[in-house]
């Protein structure tokens, strides 16, 4: 057994962990070994950056929206619905009642998908191959759903735009929508499982304390795992999420078991709210009248900060308008930002390589929201 | 847990006298305030105390014809549901301020990192400022007013008689 | 021992597979799906306004072959395959309803020429 405490060893070496591994994403760790124990990790980032930030100055607001969905490939509509937040804030009309339901029904589908390649990428980081082709196959049900509402399995081109939807529901899309659901309850039951050897091997691994979790910046799951009851939905409602009802699982533990426990039982609260909504959809116009077919942009000045629960945590806009055609500044910022330098860096100390994948996957990042 | 009136109003006048300055609402659950860039790391530390533990991030803009840069602090605060964003103004020819790491540890470096790589302005008492997105880059930092992409790119990378490249070379803006 | 995982693998034996063989059969592509573009240039007025909305300027507005420039005198729009995001913003903003996508999502080529499609093709 080597010590830690010594300056050096014989058996000291850094390697990468790195974008061409199977096991890792587009996102790269260099990590400094001693014999089979980490010494010390530094993230590195930047493969993925596209300058998002500054491709929005040179837009309008309708060609905004349609690249607002590139942002992180496993959540589109839910950033489609972020932007269209921002620019409704800053213009001074109403978005319609029936709008505002078809958008909470399809944020939801996808927290749904996304928390299904959750279970995916975990089992495929761990070795079980069978739970990462049952649940990519139980994802593609859900995204024949949203080639038929919005013309894209993946990428929906702005569907959520400013001023409402770009396109209502075609017809018999509720008939089609709750039919769906039978099928991600046969999914949901199997995520919801006990798995002995996933017990064994992620329980009392990767822990953050409470206050740990609040002074670096954690959000959505990662938090709930640790002990503190927060979700922006309850605290800071947008759309119509105060009128409907739904439940926020907790764990005290603050392990990586414990983290991906909220996450599926999630899964459960998704389906009750598109129920609710499902039944209490209104009928009337989906986009603002005086709207066809562009955003008048200069009339809106100000500035305006927007926060939305993706499925990974915290997502939110900033944008500043000062009366010219385009934004004059956007600054986006994505959930995995805290958790993949400032957490990884800290939680991957003096741990066994053989734990690495384990606590990398269970704060389930996503490369793209951290360089965008 | 809703907020009562009341409650807001108390907060706005605690807020207002432990800064010494005007916090005004927005719309609802916003506060913003805009303080002198000395004071910065005391603001932080007597806000945190009232309840605003939670950093959610911090954002650069550059105003190129009165020529200063603008950071925004923005904090959340899990008790009294509400968000509050300080805005300091700083010179843009030097521009340097104090880092709040003796609050918020490695997250709060990590956001000044970005900022110190993409527009140029430093952070007294941080001395992690390394590259985090870009390598081998010897340019002006990216994200100014008076940096001319198009032109740069151009130069470097496209040809005239490639016709699928042809169309950037007539661009107007 | 236990039963369950014995019985659900006997059920699933008398099951439809959830793959289907490509290229031999087709999973059902809907009505709303963006596919290629196709021009109907007898309806184009040649306003331009699909060439100024398109985000990543993949239209350019040009004149047709010398043996049609008789019949179509003003210029036309040319997408280019390679830029486009398939988006359907240049459909909601044509005036006249020329331009239209259709579900044709088979394009992927080993030539790159074939990438640019002009507007009309002289025969």
């Amino acid at each position: 057994m080597t010590s830690t405490g010594k300056k050096f060893d014989e058996s000291d070496f850094s390697m990468f962990f790195g974008p061409a591994h199977p096991g890792s994403g587009n996102f790269s760790v260099k990590v400094d070994m001693r014999g089979e124990r980490v010494l010390k990790a530094t993230a590195d980032p930047g493969y993925l950056h596209r300058g998002f930030e500054k491709l929005m100055e040179y837009r309008e607001p309708m060609q905004n929206a349609v690249i607002s969905d590139r942002v992180c490939v496993l959540e589109p509509l839910q950033w489609n619905l972020v932007h269209a937040e921002a620019v409704d804030n800053l213009m001074e009309y109403d978005v319609p009642e029936r709008a505002k339901y078809i958008r909470v029904i399809m944020a939801e589908l996808s927290r749904i998908q996304s928390h299904f390649i959750w279970y995916a990428v975990m089992s495929l980081g761990t070795g079980f191959m069978t739970g990462f082709n049952v649940s990519m196959g139980y994802r593609d049900y859900i995204l024949d759903v949203f080639n038929l509402i919005t013309g894209g399995r993946v990428y929906p081109a702005g569907y959520l735009c400013p001023g409402g939807v770009r396109k209502d529901f075609p017809e018999n899309a509720e008939k089609k929508i709750l039919k769906l659901l039978d099928k991600v309850e046969y999914m949901r039951k199997f995520a919801n499982k006990e798995n002995l050897a996933w017990l064994a091997r992620f329980k009392d691994i990767g822990v953050i304390t409470k206050e740990d979790a609040i002074k670096y910046g954690a959000t959505g799951p990662v938090l709930r795992g640790s002990g503190v009851s927060a979700d922006v939905r309850r605290d800071d409602p947008y759309e119509v999420y105060d009128k409907l009802e739904f439940d926020i699982p907790v764990y005290d533990e603050g392990d990586a078991y414990h983290r991906f426990r909220v996450g599926m039982e999630e899964i459960e609260e998704s389906m009750k709210i598109i129920k609710q909504a499902v039944e209490r959809l209104p009928k009337g116009e989906v986009k603002t009248p005086n709207l066809k077919p562009i955003v008048q942009f200069r009339k809106a000045k100000g500035e305006t900060y927007v926060r939305n629960e993706l499925s990974r945590g915290e997502g939110t806009f900033y944008m500043v308008a000062t009366g010219e055609k385009t934004p004059y500044r956007v600054k986006i910022r994505g959930p995995s930002f805290s958790h993949m330098i400032p957490i990884l860096e800290r939680l991957l100390t003096g741990v066994d390589y053989a734990d690495v994948p384990a606590i990398y996957w269970s704060l389930y990042q996503c490369p793209a929201d951290v360089d965008r | 847990m809703a907020v009562t009136e009341q409650e807001q109003t108390n907060l706005v006048k605690t807020l207002s006298s432990e800064l010494g300055a005007s916090v005004n609402p927005g719309r609802e659950r916003r506060l913003w305030v805009e303080i002198n860039p000395a004071n910065i790391v005391d603001a932080c530390m007597k806000v945190q105390k009232i309840g605003f533990e939670h950093l959610s991030t911090i954002s650069a803009v550059d105003w190129l014809e009165e020529g200063r840069f603008e950071l925004v602090y923005h904090l959340w605060s899990y008790q009294y549901n509400t968000l509050l964003s300080i805005k300091t103004k700083i010179d843009r020819k030097k521009p340097s301020i104090s880092s709040i790491n003796s609050i918020w540890d490695t997250y709060a470096e990590t956001c000044e990192r970005e900022i110190h790589e993409l527009f140029g302005i430093d952070f007294k008492g941080n001395k992690n400022l390394i590259p985090l997105f870009l390598e081998d880059w010897e340019g002006p930092p990216p994200f100014l007013k008076d940096f001319n992409w198009r032109e740069f790119t151009m130069k470097e990378h496209y040809k005239e008689d490639n016709p699928r490249e042809k169309v950037y070379f007539e661009v107007k803006k | 021992m236990k039963v369950g995982p014995v019985l659900e693998v006997f059920k699933n034996l008398f099951k439809k597979p959830m793959t289907v063989m490509f290229p031999k059969e087709v999973v059902e592509i809907p009505d709303r799906n963006r596919g290629e573009h196709h021009l109907d240039i007898d309806k184009c007025s040649s306003c331009g306004s699909c060439a100024r909305i398109c985000p990543n300027n993949a239209i350019e507005m040009v004149e047709v072959p010398k043996e049609l420039a008789e019949k179509y005198p003003k210029t036309y729009p040319q997408v280019d395959l390679g830029k486009c995001c398939f988006c359907a913003l240049c459909e909601d903003i044509c005036p006249k309803d020329a331009i239209i996508l259709t579900t044709n999502v088979f394009l992927a080529t080993f030539d790159i020429n074939t990438t640019i499609k002009p507007p009309i093709i002289a025969e």
